[in-house]
């Protein structure tokens, strides 16, 4: 679905930097650290499985799970204060969350995603079903796929979920951790809370995985086994204009723009170069 | 049969200075030796008259209705002309010798309803660890349970290990124990005759008793959960008692029970709050599981651990029992996932059907 005419000023092969070098460490770390997380800290949900008393039969298996899954929240508390600190003190940083802040069009993109696909309204339409409707209301018959600016919805409720999920986890599990502070601050009931909170957040985030992420970006079709942006950082310019169009057409515009004020400005140097060049010649004899 | 004289004098009858003819009343007046081979059976009775009347009535009575035909005799255990006292060494009745001497017929020949590895089991206990190991002769012998020549079935009510005796044997040696268990909700319905209250056997085990410490312990931290609840997650006794069940399952769901599963023995189990031989109810003020005392049970092992942990219910059998915030949570929590998980899918299946829907019109 090619919805935007190829810029001549952006080349099919071109490479851009979809992911620094930072945020692939970043996402590795995190990948590293949720998987160690989920492994260790799982078997406390499913504890009646008849598997893990055979996991845990070794002496001190089960105690060494519980230094792995502490180990690897502190691995996951490094990664989010690196992440906020990059995010805050560079400028790709702030530009990467100024592209990620959630806008009304992403609704309105998920909507119309999900209505495209279907494609339920054109049925109607096609049918004569809700002429006035949709003639009102043009939105509604989903004609196009939405066009996605940097971040899709898709990228950006992910990336949201992340965060709120890891600041759930960092701040219930840290006072699962030291019980003994978590006593001293609240009643026996809220640290019930901690403990209950940790179990479904980490279930939600574990199934959101297992279905947003897989699909969006390693079993969908098109990106089948994998997308491998996470491994090399690099999107072409045929990517970017299939998938994130709006950016594409904000390169080009720029390019544009660029390249109009270098003609004028070498229009303007060629004339200053043509009106002063005489005079030069005059001087040297 | 020839009996050597020196066996005689080494013997405690022979020390006593009795001879022959002292047992062996039919030896009285005979001149004519060697004598006949066979004499009639001794009767210990004559001298003896308090033991063979115990023997008389206890299991080992040949007089019993449905006795085997085989019971043990005087000298059975004791032996014959050889008799050495009790307490010396080489005794068969001496505390380290008793075990292989009742072991000759209850090692395969008589076992009983429970078979030969029940018996055998005590071999592996404690207790048989200091009598053979150590040499501790104070410990349990299969006498000092069962007695020596009044042994009477278990389920005899006059047995010494009977349900209704138990405490008291074991508190012979274990007196401080008793006490504890006597001023304890068990011990008090147990002084009442209440027969289903748990007595030391039923959580300790009967010939197989270890040391708590002991992994394979019937009491061993990781273990006792699965004895306490083999009362308190039954129906039939918790609506007899008025106790309340699913306490095994509700510690189970709890970091403590699951890591206790797994084998982590320093989390805490049944005990580690509610005690042990002296469990008292949570309204006892000298109990540790008292809201006064809370703070420093849970302090055994959360050092510092305040007021806030009475703030809040332990055991919590449903939803609505805990407290209603948390209520709140897990019922927002199942429809976020519920909802997030369906809602992806749904793009998901879209996408999918959007896909191929081009596939097919290109």
């Amino acid at each position: 679905m090619e919805q935007i005419r190829r810029s001549p000023l952006i080349g099919e092969d071109e490479a851009f930097v979809r992911m620094s070098l930072v945020e692939r460490l970043q996402h590795g770390a995190v990948l590293v650290v949720f998987v160690l997380l989920i492994l260790t800290g799982l078997p406390l949900l499913l504890h009646r499985l008849k598997i893990f008393k055979w996991v845990f039969s070794p002496e001190k298996s089960f105690y060494i799970r519980g230094l792995i899954h502490r180990a690897a929240a502190v691995g996951l508390i490094a990664a989010a204060v690196w992440h906020a600190a990059s995010t805050a003190f560079t400028s790709r940083g702030r530009r990467n969350l100024k592209d990620m802040r959630p806008r009304v069009k992403d609704v309105r993109d998920a909507v119309q995603s999900l209505g495209f696909n279907l494609g339920f309204s054109r049925y109607l339409h096609r049918h004569g079903l809700g002429k006035n409707f949709f003639e009102r209301h043009p939105f509604w018959l989903f004609k196009t796929a939405p066009l996605f600016e940097r971040y899709s919805f898709i990228e950006k409720f992910e990336y949201w979920a992340l965060v709120w999920g890891t600041m759930i986890m960092i701040l219930s599990g840290f006072f699962m951790w030291r019980v003994d502070l978590s006593l001293r601050l609240f009643p026996l009931w809220v640290h019930n809370i901690f403990i209950l909170v940790h179990g479904y957040e980490a279930v939600l985030a574990l199934l959101a995985i297992l279905t947003w992420h897989m699909y969006n970006v390693h079993l969908n079709p098109e990106d089948f086994p994998m997308s491998k942006v996470w491994l090399n950082g690099k999107m072409t310019g045929r990517e970017l204009r299939l998938r994130h169009p709006l950016e594409y057409r904000r390169i080009h515009e720029g390019r544009l723009s660029r390249k109009r004020a270098e003609t004028r400005a070498g229009e303007a140097l060629a004339g200053r170069q043509a009106r002063s060049r005489p005079k030069k010649s005059q001087k040297r004899p | 049969m020839s009996v050597d004289g020196r066996t005689l004098e080494s013997s405690v009858h022979g020390q006593a200075g009795l001879g022959c003819i002292d047992c062996h009343a039919d030896l009285k007046g005979v001149k004519d030796f060697p004598h006949a081979e066979k004499l009639k059976r001794v009767d210990c009775a004559l001298c003896h008259a308090k033991p063979a009347q115990d023997l008389k009535v206890s299991i080992h009575s040949p007089d019993r209705p449905g006795a085997p035909v085989a019971v043990a005799t005087c000298a059975d255990c004791h032996g014959t002309h050889d008799i050495r006292a009790k307490n010396d060494p080489d005794s068969r009745v001496f505390a380290l010798n008793l075990p292989r001497t009742c072991e000759k017929c209850h090692g395969e020949r008589v076992v009983g309803d429970r078979g030969a590895e029940f018996i055998k089991n005590y071999e592996t206990s404690v207790h048989f660890r200091a009598l053979g190991k150590a040499g501790l002769t104070r410990s349990a012998d299969c006498s000092d349970c069962h007695g020596s020549h009044l042994i009477r079935n278990v389920h005899d009510a006059a047995s010494q290990v009977s349900r209704g005796r138990i405490i008291q044997t074991c508190g012979r040696c274990h007196a401080r124990i008793e006490r504890d268990y006597l001023e304890g909700v068990h011990g008090r319905d147990y002084v009442r005759g209440g027969m289903d209250v748990p007595v030391c056997t039923d959580c300790h085990s009967e010939h197989a008793i270890l040391s708590p410490r002991d992994a394979r312990s019937t009491v061993y931290a990781t273990n006792v959960a699965g004895v306490c609840s083999h009362c308190h997650d039954d129906e039939v006794l918790s609506k007899q008692y008025g106790f309340r069940t699913s306490r095994l399952k509700t510690f189970s769901s709890s970091f403590h029970g699951v890591a206790s599963k797994f084998g982590e023995a320093r989390v805490a189990n049944c005990a580690s709050c509610h005690g042990f031989h002296g469990i008292r109810p949570s309204s006892d003020p000298r109990s540790p599981i008292n809201a006064a005392n809370l703070a420093r049970t849970c302090g055994k092992c959360h050092a510092g651990a305040g007021r806030n942990f009475t703030r809040g219910k332990i055991h919590v059998v449903s939803a609505e029992e805990s407290n209603p915030a948390a209520n709140v949570i897990r019922v927002f929590y199942i429809l976020l996932i519920v909802v997030v998980i369906s809602v992806s899918l749904l793009f998901i299946a879209a996408d999918l059907w959007g896909r191929l829907r081009e596939r097919w019109n290109r």
